[in-house]
């Protein structure tokens, strides 16, 4: 049992602190959340420096952390551009790999992954997106809800029913993943405003009217799409898990600084105990759903996914970040409503609803934990 | 008592019916109009404290409930109710308290003074009959007429002279303005020599008021996620069929219902300070957690301003932040339940 990270990821945390200290201004964040604007030019730096080192995914993971330990939104814009390559990756054959992939891993191409619907939401085995085949060519109609990178994505990795389910009970079989291009006939955008938090990432409603979709675009095998998409969640749930981290660990750093330069202090000169406590509760929670995160991750990246600890990590990650945000808030009184963190408290509600809700998680990890108990 | 009360709710439901739940987008990002400023006064509800023959009320009860009511479907007008009849209770000149309540001016209260000592950059000097300086924190800062403290200890009112500085992050209440205010003021009165007693005797009488709001806003929430877990479907079932979302919102319905009928209870009686704290905090706190919940049933809708929940949850926090100060309240209240000074070292 190593609790370590090795050199690689602590020298990532080091170029993340710097890029963050370089391009993360408040005036960038406060613009972006305003405005509901992407950060198109800060993204575009983090591309072209290669934040985000695809070659070892501990890397990967520090970044997020601390990118989202900065700023949640501007953190989640720069760390999310490939969301949906691993399905490439681990599904894809050498020409996805090469036209789709390739681009979007070297910083050349945006994509996303259209999943959730209207009627949706975690219930993906109920998806009404349908693509039917005609001739060389599969036909999409439907549409898709909450996207990330909705409005800038080169290409979607897209799921649709490409046959009627066997019955009502195995309604995830003949779901199938397709590479939709945005610039496709058909294809319509609507860019989602209002949200609570988050709001310098692009998030879009996707429609798709009889956008034609050529065969090589299918991915893997047709009507095995619910088990890639579920195969990248087990992935991205633990990214999901790390923003939960950065979050947290922000929001106690802005305790801590509130702490030592007006916090109340008693007699003794020491901070009061209301303080003292609320600091070592956040921080025993962090380290707890960093441990359980860093955990998940270590199973996923040898190549042995849990996907009990996986959820664990992603759940009690998300549920930490809203913790430890309101009791953040709470605590700095007006210093803290009228600084960053109130963006903090509103940012971190998000990780408790996508990548599959908290209470699915928790469902997950039971229904896993009583098929191992029955030695299935 | 109660049915009095059941009256002055249904009235207000009225209210928000016509006047706030069809533009409720509106008022949440812009500031409150004119006509929703003159209606509120034609109701009589910038009048809960003071009449227009001069005479000032103690009375929380039916303030309490129009409050509650207005909470439901939205926090900001019933802070911006708060704040006017806050004003209206401290200010003596009859002059203004008419043009404020009947809502042709506007007045605010500055309870930063109370919950964050004003602000650490703030610096009003009184001297040679000018303020000068600078007052943060401020919310309705945009308001005609500013009650506020200044450094030698004076509560004062602002009447001309000052105008808004930097605007804040706005978690909550977005149609308030809330900014910083800078004063080089010799249009003034002196309310009272020791304005910071004066200004936490307001603050204290604001405790079931603001309980009020929070309970108003735990309602409003929880209604809408009721109604959506009645209509939203997952997996062939409702979400109502549920157990843990509908366990955890009907523990929290429970929680708002003793609230409620506790609020009800001390007001129909004398309340004390004590009785007061408990409903204020409590009420805060079950605001935080219904909001939360409630947009947790919402799923992703919830987090979009459409559908009418997230501003529960930015404005239950900002509630409780604007207008309390917990660990003064709990130091207070741990004075009061153990009988004698407590959780000081």
């Amino acid at each position: 049992m190593e609790f370590e990270l090795d050199d690689d990821a602590k020298q990532a945390i080091i170029r993340a602190r710097e890029f963050v200290d370089r391009y993360f201004t408040e005036e960038l964040a406060e613009q972006a959340d305003a405005k509901e604007e992407f950060p198109s030019e800060m993204v575009r730096i983090s591309k072209q420096e290669k934040i985000i080192d695809f070659s070892n995914p501990w890397k990967v993971l520090v970044t997020i952390e601390e990118l989202c330990r900065k700023d949640p939104g501007l953190g989640i814009s720069a760390t999310i551009s490939a969301f949906g390559a691993e399905i490439f990756m681990l599904f894809g054959n050498d020409f996805q790999k090469e036209k789709y992939m390739n681009p979007v891993m070297n910083g050349k191409a945006t994509m996303g992954l259209g999943v959730t619907e209207a009627g949706g939401g975690s219930d993906v085995a109920n998806i009404k997106t349908e693509a039917k085949r005609d001739g060389d060519n599969y036909v999409l109609n439907g549409g898709k809800m909450f996207i990330s990178n909705g409005q800038i994505a080169d290409y979607f990795l897209v799921l649709a029913r490409t046959s009627p389910p066997p019955s009502p009970e195995k309604k995830h079989r003949g779901l199938s993943v397709f590479v939709v291009e945005s610039k496709s006939a058909g294809f319509g955008i609507n860019k989602l405003h209002g949200k609570l938090g988050v709001r310098a990432t692009n998030t879009a409603e996707l429609i798709f009217d009889n956008v034609k979709v050529p065969k090589e675009n299918l991915v893997g095998e047709e009507g095995k799409g619910f088990y890639y998409i579920m195969t990248f969640f087990n992935i991205s749930r633990i990214y999901v898990a790390a923003q939960g981290l950065g979050i947290s660990q922000g929001a106690l750093d802005r305790l801590i600084k509130y702490s030592k330069e007006m916090g109340k202090v008693n007699v003794d000169g020491e901070l009061v105990e209301e303080l003292q406590t609320a600091i070592a509760e956040m921080a025993t929670r962090i380290e707890a759903a960093r441990n359980l995160t860093y955990k998940a991750a270590s199973f996923l990246f040898k190549f042995n996914p849990n996907p009990v600890i996986t959820s664990m990590a992603k759940y009690y990650a998300a549920e930490t970040a809203v913790y430890a945000t309101q009791k953040a808030m709470e605590l700095t009184s007006l210093a803290g409503i009228t600084s960053d963190l109130e963006r903090f408290y509103r940012d971190a509600k998000i990780l408790e609803i996508w990548e599959g809700s908290s209470e699915i998680e928790k469902l997950i990890i039971t229904r896993m934990m009583l098929k191992d108990q029955r030695g299935n | 008592m109660e049915e009095e009360y059941g009256i002055l709710e249904s009235t207000t439901r009225d209210f928000n019916s016509k006047y706030i739940e069809n533009n409720s987008l509106k008022i949440e990002n812009e500031k409150i109009d004119a006509q929703l400023v003159k209606a509120l006064s034609d109701q009589g509800f910038f009048s809960m404290v003071y009449q227009p023959d001069g005479k000032k009320s103690t009375d929380t009860g039916a303030y309490s409930i129009v409050l509650e009511t207005l909470a439901r479907s939205s926090p900001a007008v019933a802070v911006k109710t708060l704040l006017t009849n806050s004003f209206l209770s401290i200010v003596e000149n009859r002059e203004i308290l008419n043009a404020v309540s009947s809502g042709n001016k506007s007045g605010t209260v500055t309870f930063s003074d109370v919950i964050a000592k004003g602000g650490k950059d703030s610096k009003l000097i009184m001297e040679n009959n000018r303020i000068r300086g600078k007052k943060e924190f401020v919310l309705g800062s945009d308001s005609d007429f500013i009650v506020t403290t200044v450094d030698s200890g004076e509560l004062v009112l602002l009447k001309a002279g000052f105008k808004m500085g930097k605007n804040y992050k706005r978690l909550g209440f977005r149609s308030l303005a809330f900014s910083s205010i800078e004063v080089d003021s010799s249009d003034f009165e002196i309310i009272q020599r020791n304005g910071i007693d004066a200004l936490r005797k307001e603050y204290d009488a604001i405790a079931i008021p603001v309980a009020a709001i929070a309970i108003g806003m735990s309602e409003g929430a929880s209604e809408k996620a009721i109604d959506y877990s009645k209509v939203r479907t997952a997996f062939g079932h409702y979400l109502k069929d549920f157990q843990p979302l509908t366990f955890e919102m009907s523990s929290l319905v429970a929680q708002m219902a003793i609230l409620k009928s506790y609020m009800i209870q001390t007001i129909s009686s004398n309340p004390d300070i004590r009785n007061s704290l408990f409903l204020k905090l409590k009420s805060l706190r079950l605001a935080k957690d219904m909001a939360k919940t409630s947009l947790q049933i919402h799923g992703g809708y919830g987090y979009l301003e459409d559908f009418g929940i997230e501003k529960f949850y930015r404005d239950s926090m900002a509630l409780s932040v604007l207008f309390s100060n917990e660990e003064d309240d709990m130091e207070r209240l741990s004075t009061l339940v153990f009988g004698s000074k407590a959780g000081f070292v």
